[in-house]
């Protein structure tokens, strides 16, 4: 499913003026069909308000946005069908542990099924919540009757995703999704993200301020600054452009800190900023260096 | 849900918000006791108090239209009453023969709404000038007296100010679930009654659970700062009374006077005697 986004304004509290805060201002953004898409951007720039439109939690209207499409669904139209949006269009929220709430995993990650599919019959959806524990890495059988509370953080953290995938979304969407993990758990969990994705998953979008994750599992980016857009681009080229991400508030990726530091000592190195990349093209370098 | 405006205190710096709270309050009780103390059909001791209310409320730059506002919350409340009054009053005469409604119900339900009107408006105008923790500040002194048979004051007082400090972040958090479960599909709009309380427990228990790993992570912070209660403990803002304070109660004293010698004149001696 294809997400279209023309001019897509926001207000909160537009009722009152004294306090009301423009969060968007004219959003323009097409994430195609395959692309793991990221969305960096300072702490009120518009992020989270924008991906809270993707899946209907925030409603948009005519007046306040030209297009917003995904997929069939048009979610300026009013009588949008947001169920059945929601179960295309799946959305984890930062720290998604805190959401659960049910006795056993099992029926926390059920939760989803019974409100958007609420035909299929008690096999079908236990075999639905297999095949989702099964695909954030967890075992079914020694799981599914325990409480959620009693899990440890990633593991929490994993059954609050199975929950979202078990309703088989199309488009993803994570806002800061390894937030509060240590470092081996980040790892798991992108390792798990990638996978996931080109199964059920088609599109996946992040939201996160850990550059170097961005820069090295995005296909593309959106840069958001004060409710805008300032650009769409490769990665690699939107942390080439020095003057942009420092004017929009950001911190660089590794990798993109030395290139910019090698740059301003005279070596212009031509590669894109992936770790491994960058890594050959450093010794590369200085291999001719030393001939 | 970040619409709820809870407290309805309005920041300004007149005089009247940084009146001592604790005088403050006692101010607003002694208003309330004003208001009651003006007897059935005396209307002149209600007009006192309106223009008490109405200068206080100039004197503290409220606008008009908050304190509307403020009665516009339990309008259904004033109706509810005065309605009752005018269709179950039976004493004095029917206004047109063999009628069900009398003037005594009438004029019964005028003085309800007026005295409703007057307490709301009084108890509004204090939490309009005194910001919440000023307020809970305010109670404990007046609850000081009670060290004496070992109540605990300072710790009421602090579980006070903790509860009013985290409603507005707990109020961030249930939108914050209530956002995740709808994105799970969850619908808290359609169904019967039954049905939309059942559609909660996604948000209350998460909820839940998640005050109690904050009250715990409070706890573990005021231990770390070696907190231990109200012995000895110096306060950040010192409660005093001002000349300010003493000319407010010398008013308030004033104001109960004439409410009291007002009801010496009787408007309407008919009704009066039939009551």
């Amino acid at each position: 499913m294809q997400v279209v986004v023309k001019n897509l304004n926001y207000t909160y509290s537009k009722n009152s003026k004294s306090v009301a805060v423009k969060a968007l201002k004219g959003i323009n953004l097409t994430i195609e069909e395959g692309e793991f898409f990221g969305i960096i951007g300072e702490t009120g720039s518009g992020k989270s308000t924008f991906i809270q439109h993707l899946n209907g939690l925030i409603k948009t209207t005519k007046e306040d946005c030209e297009c917003l499409k995904i997929g069939e669904f048009d979610l300026t139209e009013k009588k949008c069908n947001y169920k059945k949006l929601r179960s295309k269009v799946g959305m984890v929220f930062q720290y998604p542990e805190y959401q659960l709430f049910a006795e056993t995993v099992e029926a926390d990650v059920m939760f989803g099924l019974k409100n958007c599919k609420p035909e299929m019959t008690e096999e079908e959806k236990s075999s639905a919540v297999k095949k989702a524990l099964e695909l954030v890495g967890l075992n079914y059988y020694e799981i599914k009757d325990k409480s959620p509370f009693e899990l440890s953080g990633g593991q929490k953290r994993r059954v609050a995703i199975a929950g979202v995938l078990v309703l088989e979304p199309e488009v993803l969407i994570l806002d800061e999704p390894a937030a509060g993990l240590d470092p081996k758990g980040k790892r798991e969990l992108l390792k798990l993200l990638k996978e996931i994705h080109g199964k059920t998953v088609k599109t996946t979008v992040i939201v996160s301020h850990d550059m170097n994750l961005i820069m090295e599992e995005c296909d593309k980016v959106a840069l958001f600054h004060k409710g805008n857009v300032a650009k769409v681009d490769a990665p690699e080229n939107i942390f080439k452009d020095k003057e942009l991400v420092s004017l929009c508030g950001l911190k660089f990726p590794l990798t993109a800190s030395l290139y910019h530091a090698l740059k301003e000592k005279g070596v212009s190195l031509k590669t894109n900023l992936k770790v491994e990349n960058f890594i050959k093209a450093v010794t590369e370098y200085y291999k001719g260096e030393q001939r | 849900m970040k619409d709820v405006a809870f407290g309805q205190y309005f920041p300004s710096n007149s005089v009247i918000h940084k009146m001592n709270p604790a005088i403050k309050l006692l101010l607003a009780i002694a208003f309330i006791v004003a208001v009651f103390l003006v007897r059935a059909f005396h209307f002149l001791g209600f007009g006192v108090c309106f223009a008490f209310l109405i200068s206080v409320t100039i004197i503290a730059k409220i606008p008009f239209s908050k304190m509307l506002k403020s009665i516009k919350a339990i309008l259904f409340f004033i109706i509810f009453s005065a309605v009752i009054q005018i269709f179950f009053n039976k004493k004095g005469t029917p206004l047109w023969e063999n009628g069900f409604i009398t003037d005594v119900a009438l004029l019964n339900a005028g003085y309800i709404i007026v005295r409703i009107t007057l307490v709301v408006l009084g108890a509004s105008l204090l939490t309009f000038t005194t910001s919440p923790v000023e307020l809970a500040d305010g109670i404990e002194v007046l609850l000081t007296p009670l060290k004496l048979v070992k109540f605990p004051v300072h710790e009421f007082a602090l579980i006070m100010s903790i509860a009013l400090r985290f409603i507005p972040t707990l109020l961030d958090e249930t939108d914050r679930i209530i956002k995740a479960q709808k994105a799970r599909g969850a619908d808290f709009e359609s169904g019967n009654v039954f049905k939309r309380i059942k559609a909660l427990v996604p948000v209350l228990i998460p909820l839940l659970i998640s005050s109690f790993r904050r009250a715990d992570e409070l706890a573990d912070a005021m231990d770390a700062r070696c907190y231990a209660g109200s012995k000895n403990r110096t306060r950040y803002k010192k409660l005093e009374v001002a000349f300010k304070d003493v000319f407010a109660i010398i008013v308030m004293a004033g104001l109960i006077t004439a409410v009291v010698f007002l009801n010496k004149f009787n408007l309407i001696p008919y009704l009066a005697a039939v009551v």
